[in-house]
Formats: structure tokens, C-alpha cells, sequence
């Protein structure tokens, strides 16, 4: 679910303009935070050394894909208050987050120096079996995000410069890839800093501008119920099992997500989590205002005969900035898109590489010699492959991107948010359990795409795969309960603070 | 294990079966079911507290914390609750500018619990999440194996 077809042309001197500031200022983040780039743990979490605003604004932006710009309009100028249901637990995804797995986490940084997910489920379990599957599970994720992101940032690209998608599908992976490379998370962190606050500033003032449009909520909404009352129903035009769906997979697929959960880890005091949540949660809220404004405004406007009906819904933030906003405010959005796109890029190149130079190698029994070096290297292979699988097939990608998500949530949710808070668990508990999710979400999904299985309305698969993975988690745990008290001293000091 | 999280644990499983069994009829039969969206609720109400109990519960309980994760549990429920029973859609009974049911969905379950949960995590955090003595035991820990592991590079 993210931006796949072309936008209009936005090649005007203003929005070119912006977008080349807005560039410049991530190189020299990019480059200041090179040059502090020594070590592995500088590279992978940022030396634990980052402060709480830090971590809020860069796991906001690296939560919210190009999707809450473009694609999250149109599906909310499609089908309503339904659409509402992929971001309303934002309220509290991040609290929950907080509570099951920031303390955990950044305490196992503290008894164990970890620097990945895989490293937490690894320490957890004493399973080389849990780390190498989850490694895996990331790695096939991250693939289809960094495709699907990459193919995006090149259509915006292109709509910016004019570049054409191929040089913007290069130019835009370059871009990322210079300060990933080089400055490893430490640069994502402080361009994401840079690009979470842009990202939350134009939101807030796009959707100021929806509300005048539209003469407030009450002008919109009278304007909506005049045409399409089914619309501001409280399922929009999605059946009821498909918006609640929807309210399971992303609140509690939340707690699974790595590029997000991953973060905790970098926080230099532990004790400055207090804030996180509301800091967090307020960020994105601010910045999912334009997902809704957008979506919302564009309907009434067509309602009323202002604007033509949209051929196609991901048109609705390009038409309402170049219709309803100053020239400047859309360029701001424009390179908002773009930033919204880089740092969940970024995210998804360093988890990836960390799969795969240390994760995997782990798992294995093994180390590689200078995690650093080989992370740079791993970075570079990882984006080089994600740009060819963008550029060459769009079925491809289509495919690869569905997986992101539920795979994600059906993977990591059971083993490790619930794992970590329960004694209980064992390592086959959640070694099945990782099984499950990757076999089932790969298996059904794909059967799903090539149109051999239907799934019946409201049911998804990535809902169907976080069930099925969560009771197989508890079920074979409880059957292996004599085991249940292998932990490590030290990691159950942390499971029990 | 507590019975606090014995609790947790239970609603996080039966919740999870609920929301399975939802989709379980789904796939046996194509008619709406008018219990579905009940259970399934019920179901994510029951996930969601059900973790944040699971997490926040220590030794020491989860003491104040009770009462708004009760709350979230009431209003998702509650608020779902009402978006079934809400008045139809029309432009003259307008709620903050949205029709009932849709503001109960994004006022209500949207935006209420974020003036609850992440204060009351704040507000509870050197009692209930994190004490300065509970760090200092974890960084204890890991300075003793770090020592022994020297000790064992020694001999």
C-alpha cells in the first residue's frame, strides 16, 4: 500500500527549489554524522548514545512511509472513515509499545550490548534457532519495503525533476544510500530528526488549509452527507470485520515492527522514557493529520462540483496542494513525501544489513570479522538489489510489498513483546511460532496475489497469521513448559524489573 | 507468575481465539454475521490491555495503572458499543463536525486515550516501569559477569 503510480508533474522553480534545500541539508547531517561513524555500535544503534527527542521523531518517521502522504489520502478519499482504522491506534500503540517492550529492550542493550531484534530473541530463548529465523523473516520483509519505497521516492522524484522514474529510482537510492553507508543509523537518526519534524510541520499546515477549504469539519461533512452519507458512516464504504482487521493488524501488529522497536536500544539514558510515549504518540498524530484532511477535503470538494472526480485516488494530495495551498506550502509537502520515504528506507537498509552481517552469521555460529566495513558493505548490496527489483518488475514489487507488515507482526509480536514479559515461553514455543508467521504470511499471501485462494471480506492475511502465529506460540510453549526456565540470570533480572 | 499476569495472559490468549474464531466463520460461511463484530471487540480490547498489563506488571503489581487501562479497555468496548447504537448520519446533529458514529471513532477511540495512557505512563514511571534501584541492579549484573569474565581470561 504505497505510492506505485505515477503523480502529476511538479516541476515548478518554487517546489525544485525547496526539495534541493531540503537535500542539501540531509547531506550535511549525512556527513557530520559520517565523520562520528568508529565503530559497529555507532553504526547499527547509534552508540547508545541518543537523546529522547531523538527517538521519538525517528521512529515517528521512520513509522510513516510515503504512504501517510500519498496513498493514505486516497484510500481515505476512497473509502472513507474506513480508512481511519489503519491509523486510529496510533492513541495507544505507543504506550502499549512503551509498557511491553522500550524498558526491555533498552535494559537488554545495558546487560548484553545488543544491537539488533534478532540479538533480543537470541538472548532470550539461548536460540541461535530463533535469532537465524527472525533474521530471515526481517530480511525477506525488508525487501519488499525497501523495493516498494525505492520505486516510490523515484516516482516522486520524477515528479519533482523530471528525471524520469529510472534515474529517479537511482538518484533517489544514492541519496539514501551516501549517508547510510557512511554514517550508518547515526546518520538516519539525526536526517530523521530533520525529516520527522518537516514531516509534522507541513501535516499540521495542510490540514489547516483542508479546513478552510472545506468551510471546517462541519462544511465538509455537511457537503460529504449531501452525496455520500454511506461514506462518513463509522466503516466508511469497508464492511465492519474489514476496518476492525485492520484496527488488529496495525495496533497490534505495532509491537512487531523492528525499524521501530529496534530504537529503544540507541536511547543513552534509559529513564528519559518516561516522555516517549506522548512524545511519540503526538508526532505522529500531527503528522497523520494531512492523511485525513487530505482525504476528507478532496471528497467534499468533489461532492460540491469544485473539483473533478479523481481517476485516480492517489492524485488527492497532488491536486489539493496545487488547487487549495500556497506554492511554497506544496513544495514543503512535496520534499515531506520524499523525507517521510528516505527515513523509512534508511531504517529498513540498516535492520537489513544487521540481518545479514551479524544476525545471520550469529545464527550460524559464527562472526564476520569488522561488523563495521561489512555493514557498509551489506548496506550498499542490500540497496543496489531493492533498486534492480524496483526498476525491473512491478509485479515483483507488488508482490514483495505486501509482505511487510504482517510479516513483521506475525513473526516478532508473539516471541518477542509477549516473550519478554513472560517467563513462561520457551525456545520452542517460539521458534514455532516464528515458523508460523513466515510460512503462513508467504504461503497465503502469495497464493492470494496469484488469485489461487480467495480470502473471505474483512479477513486478511496478515490478521489470519498473527492469530494463528500467537496460538501456536502459546500452545507449543504450554506443551513444552518443563523447559520454560531456561533463561539466562541476567535476562530474567530484565524480564522481571 | 502472578496472578496479575495470569490474568494478562488470559485475555491476550482468549482474545486472540475470539478474533480467530471470527475469522474461522468467515471462511465457512459468506453471510455477515451479526455477533462477528462484537467478538471481535471484545477481542482487540482484550489484546491490547492484555499486553499493556502483561508489561507494565511487576512485583510490585501494576498499582495505579489499573484504572486507565481499565478505561481503554471501557472505551473501546464501550465506543464500539455506540458506534452500533449512534443516530444516523445527517448534516444538523453534528458532533464537533463529523456525524455521531464517525466522531465516537475518531474523537473517542482516536484521540482519547492519548490524553490517558501516555500520562499515566509518565506519571508512573518511578513507581511502576522503571526505579533508579532497578537499573542499578541490571547494570550490577552486567558489571559482575563482565568481571567474571575477565577472571575466567586470567586463569
Amino acid at each position: 500500500v504505497i505510492q506505485a503510480a505515477p503523480l502529476p508533474p511538479l516541476a515548478q522553480p518554487v517546489i525544485i527549489g525547496v526539495a534541493l534545500v531540503y537535500f542539501a541539508g540531509v547531506a550535511a547531517i549525512g556527513f557530520w554524522a559520517a565523520r562520528r561513524t568508529r565503530t559497529a555500535r555507532d553504526f547499527f544503534v547509534a552508540g547508545e548514545g541518543i537523546g529522547l527527542w531523538a527517538l521519538a521523531l525517528s521512529a515517528m518517521a521512520a513509522t510513516v512511509s510515503g504512504f501517510a502522504f500519498i496513498g493514505g489520502p486516497g484510500l481515505v478519499y476512497s473509502v472513507g472513515v474506513g480508512a481511519m482504522f489503519l491509523v486510529l491506534p496510533a492513541a495507544i500503540t505507543n504506550s502499549m509499545g512503551a509498557w511491553v517492550l522500550a524498558k526491555r529492550m533498552r535494559l537488554l542493550a545495558e546487560a548484553r550490548k545488543l544491537i539488533t531484534v534478532p540479538d533480543a530473541l537470541g538472548a532470550r530463548y539461548r536460540s541461535r534457532a530463533a535469532q537465524g529465523l527472525s533474521a530471515v523473516a526481517i530480511l525477506i520483509a525488508t525487501a519488499g519495503y525497501m523495493a516498494t519505497n525505492i520505486l516510490a521516492l523515484g516516482l516522486v522524484l520524477d515528479a519533482i525533476f523530471g528525471t524520469g522514474l529510472t534515474a529517479g529510482i537511482w538518484i533517489g537510492m544514492a541519496i539514501v544510500l551516501a549517508y547510510s553507508a557512511s554514517g550508518g543509523i547515526l546518520a538516519g537518526i539525526y536526517t530523521d530528526m530533520l525529516q520527522g519534524a518537516l514531516m509534522a510541520l507541513a501535516s499540521v499546515l495542510v490540514f489547516l488549509f483542508t479546513l478552510q477549504s472545506g468551510g471546517g469539519m462541519a462544511g465538509l461533512s455537511a457537503s460529504v452527507l449531501a452525496a455520500d452519507p454511506e461514506w462518513l458512516g463509522p466503516w466508511g464504504k469497508l464492511a465492519p470485520i474489514a476496518a476492525l482487521s485492520l484496527f488488529f493488524v496495525f495496533g497490534v501488529g505495532s509491537l512487531g515492527q523492528p525499524h521501530v522497536v529496534h530504537k529503544f536500544y540507541m536511547l543513552k539514558d534509559p529513564r528519559r522514557l518516561r516522555w516517549y510515549p506522548l512524545l511519540m504518540t503526538l508526532a505522529l498524530i500531527l503528522t497523520l493529520l494531512l492523511y485525513f484532511g487530505v482525504g476528507f477535503a478532496v471528497k467534499a470538494l468533489v461532492a460540491r462540483g469544485e473539483l473533478a472526480a479523481l481517476t485516480r485516488p492517489d492524485d488527492a494530495t497532488p491536486t489539493f496542494l496545487l488547487h487549495y495551498t500556497p506554492i511554497l506550502l506544496a513544495a514543503l509537502v512535496f520534499s515531506g513525501v520524499a523525507a517521510a520515504i528516505m527515513s523509512t528506507v534508511n531504517s529498513f537498509m540498516n535492520i537489513a544489513a544487521a540481518a545479514i552481517t551479524h544476525d545471520l552469521p550469529v545464527a550460524l555460529g559464527t562472526r564476520v570479522g569488522n561488523e563495521l566495513r561489512w555493514g557498509r558493505i551489506a548496506t550498499v548490496a542490500i540497496s543496489l538489489v531493492a533498486a534492480v527489483v524496483a526498476q525491473m518488475s512491478g509485479t515483483l514489487v507488488a508482490l514483495l510489498g505486501i509482505f511487510g507488515w504482517g510479516l513483521f507482526a506475525s513473526t516478532l509480536v508473539p516471541a518477542l513483546a509477549i516473550g519478554l514479559n513472560w517467563e513462561g515461553a520457551t525456545r520452542a514455543g517460539a521458534v514455532a511460532s516464528i515458523a508460523t508467521g513466515l510460512v503462513l504470511t508467504l504461503a497465503l499471501e502469495t497464493l492470494a496475489f496469484l488469485r489461487l485462494m480467495t480470502v473471505p471480506q474483512g479477513v486478511t492475511v496478515a490478521g489470519l497469521a498473527l492469530v494463528a502465529s500467537t496460538l501456536v506460540f502459546f500452545l507449543v510453549s504450554w506443551a513444552t513448559r518443563k523447559t520454560a526456565g531456561e533463561i539466562d540470570e541476567d535476562i530474567r533480572l530484565v524480564m522481571s524489573v | 507468575l502472578t496472578r496479575l499476569k495470569r490474568a494478562a495472559l488470559g485475555a491476550v490468549v482468549l482474545g486472540t481465539a475470539a478474533i480467530g474464531a471470527v475469522y474461522l466463520a468467515a471462511f465457512v460461511t459468506p453471510e455477515r454475521l451479526a455477533w462477528a463484530p462484537a467478538v471481535f471487540v471484545l477481542g482487540i480490547a482484550s489484546i491490547m490491555v492484555g499486553m499493556m498489563v502483561l508489561g507494565a506488571a511487576s512485583a510490585r503489581g501494576i498499582g495505579r495503572l489499573a484504572l486507565p487501562f481499565a478505561f481503554v479497555w471501557v472505551l473501546l468496548v464501550g465506543g464500539f458499543a455506540a458506534v452500533f447504537m449512534a443516530p444516523a448520519a445527517d448534516a444538523e446533529g453534528l458532533w464537533l463536525g463529523l456525524p455521531p458514529a464517525a466522531a465516537i471513532i475518531v474523537y473517542g477511540i482516536g484521540l482519547l486515550p492519548v490524553l490517558v495512557l501516555p500520562f499515566a505512563y509518565a506519571l508512573t514511571f518511578d513507581s511502576t516501569t522503571l526505579r533508579p534501584e532497578d537499573l542499578e541492579r541490571v547494570r550490577a549484573a552486567r558489571a559482575a559477569m563482565e568481571q567474571r569474565a575477565a577472571a575466567g581470561e586470567d586463569a
